[in-house]
């Protein structure tokens, strides 16, 4: 039962992180840019459902879609000025230009909102309801629910509407998609902006679930790249599975080993995903 | 050959630093140990990521080696420093050979990841070991000898640099460089790369582990956090990509460049040091990408275009 109630456990918590690295794969498949700052965006995300919350009282599952939106426009406007000036360099600039942003990102959060823990706490933080003996804490379970359906809006969006198709044409082939009247600055901006506000929405129902600091970013970025390379960039679903991989591991190593090794086996996975499987292509997005 | 002044530059500046000790007061011993030290590690970083293009994010792997080497050593076994840092040496050795030849296979970004896990995975599994102190750290012995401490950093960094200065000139950086550039042409043209690049991931984990060591016994405390710290991989990439990867001097003059910048800001506010400290970054990457050595000569061949070239080539 104690193997079950772990399992349900890693299943919910699974469901978050994968939402977590939805935003990071996408970026990554569409635009080639590993984002070291999805950490960053994700606790952004995070203190805007806290402000929306604790200042204006709006209740934190509400406030998700207005931090989606917020999200989305500074995510736009990053890409847009910032980040489409370089895009095209080696991949070592791209990960050190989205390292020093993750920079600028935390410490602009630590003197604006203070090293202060959050939680965003509604009253209904605390419930619970029991199936066959196994407890369902009601506000993982939503957060599983809406990592589901963001899932499957996003598989939507790329597979069915004609902003998906220009998305996946610019992935597929920059020159020829712009042949074809996209232009791919407004495609990286809009993609980059979908990825920062499914970052802004993970970050809200992680600050329900556990707390807030600026500096939950970098730990979160790692998270979420584990998750990516299971999950693989070519599809939404694969990647929340990934999540639940994650999270199922995470929890099992945590009751047979402690949960100091956590860590150690989301990254051993992570390695030896790597090394056993270098060819997997993952651009197949 | 031709002559070449950066190793002039190297030597003139070692025998100047030299001079440091008779004139610096207690506080800019310490800043300039710490600068040495960093300088150390981003020039480490430089013969596998400048070099020959393997971007790792897991030398703080081998310079926590060097730090739980030297200190399970001296704490453990009341063994002497020297033979600390052998053992820190030794582990970070055997520890390069066992993950390099299968990481190695892996490239670009995959490789850059794969190295980050590492980092990440080691600092949780040694504060699980109890002969390591697990997560309450060691002390080790306390001395007060900054000025010895800053001999070796300045030997360590010299012979590093040296290193560097042959990779620079000789046929064997030549191979390192021809797999940066392109390994399967490289492979083709008779480069053992396999071979290449270990050793040069041996070569950087060597003296990265040794200024773990001297740190280690200089801080005379070490705990996980501090000793597998990932900041610190980024550190001594940003230093060594901020300088100008793949050269002799760029390393060095970004680690001083960098350390000064973050010294005299943190001395006026600690937060909006490492604030500007990422608009550095930022800036740095989209301006100056081959670092601000390049700056130099670039400005001579085309003038202010030269800081617009990067976006003109990159931007979409």
């Amino acid at each position: 039962m104690l193997l079950l109630q772990i399992l349900v456990n890693g299943v919910l918590l699974g469901g978050l992180y994968g939402l977590m690295a939805l935003g990071m794969a996408l970026i990554w498949g569409v635009l080639n840019v590993v984002n070291l700052a999805h950490g960053a965006l994700i606790m952004l995300g995070g203190y805007v459902v806290y402000y929306l919350f604790t200042g204006l009282g709006i209740d934190p599952f509400l406030a998700l879609p207005i931090a989606a939106l917020v999200m989305f426009a500074l995510g736009y406007l990053l890409q847009r000025f910032i980040l489409n000036l370089i895009v095209r360099s080696p991949m070592l600039n791209t990960l050190l230009i989205t390292f020093g942003l993750n920079v600028v990102i935390t410490y602009l959060a630590q003197l604006l909102f203070s090293a202060d823990f959050r939680t965003i706490n509604p009253s209904y933080a605390g419930m619970n309801f029991n199936v066959a003996g196994i407890t369902v804490p009601m506000v993982s379970l939503a957060a599983f629910v809406i990592a589901l359906v963001l899932a499957t809006l996003l598989w939507l969006l790329l597979n069915r509407a004609a902003l998906g198709r220009a998305i996946r044409a610019t992935a597929q082939n920059l020159t020829a998609a712009r042949l074809y009247g996209v232009d791919p600055r407004q495609i990286y901006a809009i993609t980059f902006g979908l990825g920062a506000a499914l970052a802004g929405i993970s970050g809200g129902l992680f600050g329900v679930l556990t707390h807030l600091t600026p500096y939950v970013g970098a730990s979160l970025t790692a998270k979420s790249f584990v998750i990516a390379i299971i999950g693989g960039l070519s599809n939404p679903f694969y990647v929340i599975l990934g999540g639940v991989v994650v999270g199922i591991a995470e929890q099992l190593a945590s009751l047979y080993l402690g949960s100091t090794y956590a860590d150690v086996i989301s990254f051993g996975l992570l390695v030896v995903i790597l090394v056993l499987r270098p060819a997997r292509s993952l651009r197949a997005a | 050959m031709r002559a070449n002044p950066s190793l002039a530059i190297v030597l003139v500046g070692a025998v100047l630093l030299g001079f440091v000790p008779f004139v610096a007061s207690d506080v800019m011993m310490q800043f300039a140990i710490n600068t040495l030290l960093l300088a150390t590690l981003a020039q480490s970083w430089n013969i596998i990521g400048g070099f020959t293009g393997y971007v790792s994010f897991g030398n703080s792997v081998f310079y926590g080696l060097g730090i739980y080497g030297t200190a399970i050593a001296m704490t453990q076994f009341n063994l002497p420093f020297a033979i600390g840092l052998l053992f820190g040496l030794v582990l970070a050795v055997l520890c390069a050979l066992l993950i390099g030849i299968p990481m190695l296979r892996l490239r670009g970004p995959y490789f850059a990841i794969a190295t980050l896990g590492l980092s990440a995975a080691m600092g949780a599994l040694i504060s699980n070991i109890g002969i390591a102190g697990a997560n309450s750290g060691l002390v080790l012995p306390l001395i007060r000898a900054d000025g010895m401490f800053y001999w070796l950093a300045l030997v360590l960094l010299l012979a590093c640099t040296l290193t560097v200065y042959w990779l620079s000139r000789g046929r064997f950086g030549a191979g390192l460089v021809a797999i940066r550039e392109d390994e399967d042409a490289a492979a083709t043209m008779g480069v053992n790369s396999t071979l290449f690049k270990v050793i040069a991931l041996v070569l950087s984990a060597s003296f990265t582990s040794l200024a773990g060591g001297i740190y280690a016994y200089w801080i005379s405390f070490v705990d996980p956090a501090s000793a597998f710290d990932p900041t610190l991989n980024v550190r001594m990439v940003i230093m060594a990509v901020f300088g100008g990867p793949g050269t002799v001097l760029g390393p060095l003059v970004g680690a001083f460049v960098l350390s000064a910048i973050y010294e005299v800001l943190s001395s006026w506010i600690s937060t909006a040091a490492a604030l500007l400290f990422g608009i550095v970054i930022v800036l740095a990457v989209i301006f100056t990408p081959r670092g601000i050595t390049d700056v130099i000569t670039g400005m001579r061949k085309s003038g202010w275009r030269y800081l617009t070239q990067n976006i003109r080539e990159h931007r979409l």
